[in-house]
């Protein structure tokens, strides 16, 4: 596909320079790459792509599979979104924080912690987000298997 | 002298909606500064993976009550994506004009808000009135002066008509004149120069690392515009500057929102002019096949992205949204440090973080076909009622 030139590069550079850890490349469109990262090398392949001129973390996205946990990584240059995806297994999820690499990174990562469970390993100490501060430690909002219990005081509101 | 940590928020009188900034304090001085964020928090990404496609646009146009047509757009420009669905031109350059006029309107709101927080509150009168007049051109077109709801899967709800574009056309030509005249006084007047020159300063290393967007990253000179970059809608096809400054401070957060005002008139002009004929909508199947998608957008405050999955069926798998103000917020902790007390609304006001309010409601009763509108009395009178079957009784407040 040669109308997407720089993209087929990325993917080609990131395979190349990642070999073994990157699987399931793809140009999806203009402008689009995903990518599976192993889990391990996230930090790793982020300090690259930064190097390589993509300097903004656009968001962090976290997903429940079922039998894992993970999380996409938007990672641009105001052009091109390299959406890396990272999976983790539910029994134990964790994964490398990229902190050092992009620092408005903290509050995507405390979001993974409070909505998935999944441990960054690496996150400074500091007060969660999004979730209240009384809200029960071990439930996490944006797992499939979370549903909404509305509270009895509303019920009988109604 | 010791340090005192002092907690701003989330109830302030300087803050226009809750969040939390535990500020560091030697004397005036601050010396470090935390943001807590989350109480807010509406639990949104789940509601939409409970809700179907079209139901989740009205949902995500509550999002935020200004740029309600940015997180609109971004999330059907996904589904769109996903459904493979050709929109038809007309209906993609009506959303550009939306998208123009709710720029028009955030950023003379952003003007205003600067103005009071700056003391100047003339300036907020002035710029606040003649918001009213793009307000008038959203009614017009969409019928809602906030929530336009212009959007629908596969295009837009409402065609515009030629007098409909004599109208808007006219308070144009009126905004342009006034934006003149604040575009002077932003420049040539000695003290909003001598209130915001210095203040919050972020340089463009520490923007670029801390990764800010929109007006706060183009006023330290980052030439970053989603609209430019990677364009959506019919950008492409438009003639406009992306506007920096180099002055990396609440002074350049002004200028930049003054000038963006005069190229967003520009593009408004030019989708007006050269509308494209033919349909407003196609259909959209209900379901939608597998397939995950991501786009972003260039709300007022800067790069808003959506990431979709699908899973086949008519209700999203995961839907996760970023609003631009959680990206700039790492940059007000950098611009808050080694600055003054009394700059921090000022500061914090300068990335215009997001806010709405509403004094007024509408209720329509489709049975019985009547309109009645509540005033702020009525509300009020209601809230007691509410609370008070809850067991809360509010009234001996007066």
């Amino acid at each position: 596909m040669s109308e997407f030139e720089r993209e087929e590069q990325i993917k080609t550079d990131l395979e190349k320079h990642f070999k073994g850890s990157v699987s399931n490349a793809l140009v999806q469109r203009k402008n689009r790459v995903w990518a599976e990262v192993e889990t391990a090398k996230l930090p790793e392949v982020a300090a690259w792509l930064r190097a390589a001129g993509f300097e903004y973390l656009a968001t962090v996205t976290g997903f429940d599979e079922g039998e894992n946990l993970g999380a996409f990584y938007h990672i641009t240059d105001t052009h091109v979104i390299i959406n890396l995806k990272v999976k983790t297994p539910r029994s134990n999820p964790a994964i490398p924080s990229v902190l050092a690499v992009y620092p408005g990174a903290l509050s995507y990562e405390r979001e993974l912690e409070d909505m998935f469970g999944i441990k960054i390993g690496g996150l400074p100490p500091g007060r969660r987000y999004p979730l209240p501060d009384d809200f029960p430690t071990d439930q996490y909002p944006l797992r499939k298997d979370w549903k909404f219990v509305q509270p009895a005081e509303e019920k009988e509101a109604k | 002298m010791s340090k005192i940590t002092i907690p701003f928020g989330p109830q302030h009188v300087a803050l226009k909606e809750p969040e939390n900034f535990m500020l560091v304090l030697e004397g005036e001085q601050i010396q470090g500064a935390t943001v807590n964020l989350g109480y807010n928090h509406r639990g949104m990404e789940k509601a939409a993976e409970e809700r179907t496609y079209l139901q989740d646009l009205y949902l995500i146009e509550r999002v935020c009550g200004i740029c309600s047509h940015s997180h609109t757009t971004c999330y059907i420009t996904n589904v769109e994506e996903l459904a493979k669905a050709e929109t038809p031109k007309r209906a993609l350059a009506i959303r550009t004009l939306v998208a123009e006029l709710e720029r028009v309107h955030s950023h003379l709101l952003w003007l205003g808000v600067a103005g009071y927080e700056m003391g100047f509150e003339t300036l907020f009168m002035y710029t606040w009135r003649d918001r009213e007049q793009v307000l008038d051109c959203l009614e017009l077109l969409s019928g809602n002066r906030v929530h336009y709801s212009i959007n629908t899967i596969g295009g837009v709800r409402r065609d515009i008509s030629a007098e409909q574009k004599t109208e808007v056309m006219k308070r144009i030509d009126y905004l342009v004149e006034r934006t003149n005249y604040y575009i002077k006084l932003a420049t040539e007047e000695p003290t909003i120069y001598a209130r915001t020159s210095k203040v919050g300063m972020l340089p463009p290393e520490e923007a670029l690392r801390r990764n800010a967007v929109g007006p706060t990253a183009r006023a330290s000179g980052i030439a970053r515009d989603v609209r430019k970059d990677d364009p959506y809608l019919i950008y492409n096809e438009l003639d406009f500057k992306v506007i920096t400054h180099n002055t990396n401070d609440v002074f350049g957060r002004l200028v930049v929102r003054a000038l963006e005002l005069v190229e967003s008139y520009k593009i408004i002009k030019q989708v007006l002019n050269n509308l494209p004929e033919g349909p407003i909508a196609v259909k959209v199947p209900m379901r939608i096949a597998p397939g995950e998608a991501v786009n972003h957008y260039e709300a007022p405050r800067g790069e808003d992205i959506h990431y979709l999955k699908s899973n086949g069926t008519d209700k999203p798998e995961r839907l996760k949204v970023r609003a631009p103000t959680l990206a700039n917020l790492q940059s007000v902790q950098y611009m808050l440090e080694g600055g003054w007390m009394a700059d921090v609304p000022l500061v914090i006001a300068a990335i215009d973080p997001c806010m709405s309010c509403t004094d007024r409601a509408v209720v329509w009763d489709p049975k019985k076909g009547k309109k009645q509108t509540y005033g702020w009395e009525e509300l009020r009178k209601m809230a007691i009622e509410r609370y008070k079957r809850r067991g809360v009784d509010f009234s001996r407040l007066g």
